[in-house]
């Protein structure tokens, strides 16, 4: 189990917090998904998780104990991060990204080993992409590049993986391809999964829990049902839009 | 396809070597060469005193020698230097090294013609990457950007300082300053190799061991991090090392433009962009870029002609045909 406890955080020289004692849970083998629209919180709130920024208070817990100040390479064999898709300088294979993944466990003065290798080519395995293994990253499909960083992911082999904006370069069709694949992943490796995403119709579809936050500070926190409704979207985002009840889900049109 | 490429560039080096010492003003038969070689390591057969051996160990064989290692120290530095920086047109002199390297000469030459102009070129040269590296620390935690910028402060401001050393010096001093900015190995020996094989083994050789990081820390400095890279640590380990390994380089044969930018380029483009493999080959393929650039250089016409001239003249053919072709590929774009 993942815990977020009290985090706050700001700039140095900044009077504002731009976290407010955030906290929540998020479960192994589920789908923790925090909702809330541009400059809310939701990056600053991961870049404090993956200890690019120091939290000006709180801690971050994971089975007990805490995760807030470990150094780079501890840190990266109990968190991954799938970052949104993007043009490394170098078209390296989609195998040698996988096998980046690796990096923690390999000795900074020695290469990838047999079982690195076998690891790799096992993590495009699970992710459905292993006849994509000798391509150019540079010269696959968005969606693609997405389900290479998500194998990258699995390859670090870590019980806590973090997504920044899954889905938001991707066509109708590979949001839902990734997505499901997220959710495959998380139930087999039992995974805690957290991520963030635009959409709260998709957001609500495939999460077991979702986080909603707003300048900081966190609205809501439950399952989907409870969440995604007329006066939270309208609190968060400022819009009004009409739920709908389907085959369980709750759904959410714009009015116009 | 790409196993045969590897063969290929991993022998290239000595084949051009082989080339480079039955080329030259003296006639050796291609054959004799291979003979003193085996005859100087085994003794197999007697082959007594002639000229040949003198011309092949005191003068073609050092300058071969000393030629290859520079080549794959600068080649190794620059495909190094283009990894950490994300960047595949940044060359090992970037953080100011040539700069520094070539104020250490001029002030030797110059001035303090009591100390080793080596040893100056190699101090100023480490010092101006100080510099650079502490001018790019005053913004904070370190990254490319400052890096760069501050590299190119300090080349200007040593190029500068070059630049009224020149001015104030007599004409005879002047020319010297100018030949050793030109870069040459026609100063050769055992001396400078077995130097240049210290720098190779503290420069080279650790960036070896550690050249798989290299694709980790260019896919970004927070990437790198939540990969679980010490970014910080490992950014100043291969910049140091490189620098070690281009000023010893810099120190022994001047200046030598182009062959750090443009080797790690064609091999990228023949062998693919993993650093597991194209260290190694871009360290081969400097070195027999080099040889063959200075046997050039000193059998064109019936003088040395400075070897940096040679690669600085292929340096822009090169590139006007990578712009054409396969420049698309090697830059990912």
């Amino acid at each position: 189990m993942l815990e977020i406890k009290n985090l706050s955080f700001r700039h140095k020289d900044s009077k504002e917090d731009l976290l407010k004692n955030i906290s929540f849970d998020a479960y192994k083998g589920q789908i923790t998904t925090i909702l809330g629209p541009n400059g809310s919180g939701k990056t600053t709130l991961f870049k404090c998780i993956l200890g690019y920024w120091k939290p000006s208070k709180g801690d971050i817990i994971y089975d007990g104990s805490s995760i807030r100040d470990l150094s780079y390479s501890k840190r990266a064999k109990i968190l991954s991060i799938v970052p949104q898709e993007h043009e490394p300088p170098f078209p390296y294979s989609v195998f040698d990204v996988v096998l980046m993944g690796r990096a923690s466990h390999i000795g900074i003065f020695s290469t990838p080993s047999k079982k690195d290798y076998e690891i790799a080519e096992k993590c495009l395995d699970i992710v459905g992409i292993f006849h994509l293994k000798d391509k150019s990253y540079t010269k696959i499909s968005g969606g693609e590049r997405q389900l290479t960083l998500i194998a990258r992911a699995l390859a670090q082999d870590t019980p806590i993986m973090l997504l920044d904006e899954p889905t938001s370069h991707l066509d109708f069709r590979n949001q839902i391809v990734v997505l499901k694949k997220i959710k495959e992943i998380a139930i087999n490796n039992s995974l805690v999964i957290l991520m963030t995403l635009h959409d709260p119709n998709m957001a609500g579809i495939f999460s077991d829990k979702l986080i909603l936050i707003n300048s900081g500070l966190k609205i809501a926190e439950g399952r989907s049902n409870e969440i995604i409704s007329e006066t939270h979207i309208k609190k968060v985002y400022g819009v009004e839009v009409i739920r709908i009840k389907f085959d369980g889900y709750n759904l959410i049109h714009p009015k116009i | 396809m790409k196993s045969i490429k590897v063969v290929i560039i991993i022998l290239s080096p000595f084949l051009v070597a082989w080339f480079a010492l039955f080329f030259g003003a003296y006639d050796v038969s291609p054959l004799m060469v291979i003979k003193i070689l085996i005859n100087e390591g085994f003794h197999f057969f007697e082959i007594g005193d002639i000229p040949e051996k003198a011309i092949i160990f005191d003068i073609r064989l050092p300058r071969v020698l000393l030629a290859g290692i520079v080549g794959a120290a600068l080649s190794c530095a620059g495909v190094t230097l283009q990894g950490i920086f994300r960047n595949p047109l940044v060359d090992p002199f970037i953080l100011g090294i040539s700069a520094g390297a070539a104020f250490g000469c001029a002030i030797t030459i110059g001035f303090l013609s009591f100390l080793p102009l080596q040893f100056t070129a190699f101090i100023f040269a480490i010092i101006s990457v100080i510099i650079a590296y502490s001018i790019a620390r005053f913004q904070g935690e370190v990254s490319r950007l400052p890096l760069i910028l501050s590299g190119i402060i300090v080349s200007a401001f040593f190029t500068a300082m070059v630049s009224i050393v020149k001015f104030l010096v007599d004409p005879h001093k002047l020319q010297s300053i100018v030949y050793w900015l030109m870069g040459s190995f026609s100063l050769a020996d055992w001396r400078a190799v077995k130097i240049s094989l210290l720098g190779f083994l503290a420069g080279v050789l650790p960036i070896f061991l550690m050249r798989w990081r290299l694709n980790v820390m260019s896919m970004g400095d927070e990437e790198a991090k939540a990969l679980g890279v010490h970014v910080k640590r490992e950014r100043i380990l291969f910049i140091a090392f490189s620098t070690l390994a281009v000023a010893t380089a810099t120190s022994l044969c001047g200046i030598i433009g182009w062959v750090g930018l443009m080797v790690p380029h064609l091999v990228r483009m023949l062998t693919g962009p993993d650093h597991k493999t194209l260290v190694p080959l871009s360290i081969s393929a400097g070195a027999a870029f080099m040889i063959a650039a200075d046997t050039i250089s000193r059998t064109l016409t019936s003088f040395d002609i400075p070897v940096g001239i040679i690669t600085a003249l292929t340096g822009a053919p090169f590139f006007i045909y990578l712009m054409k072709r396969g420049g698309k590929e090697a830059w990912g774009k």
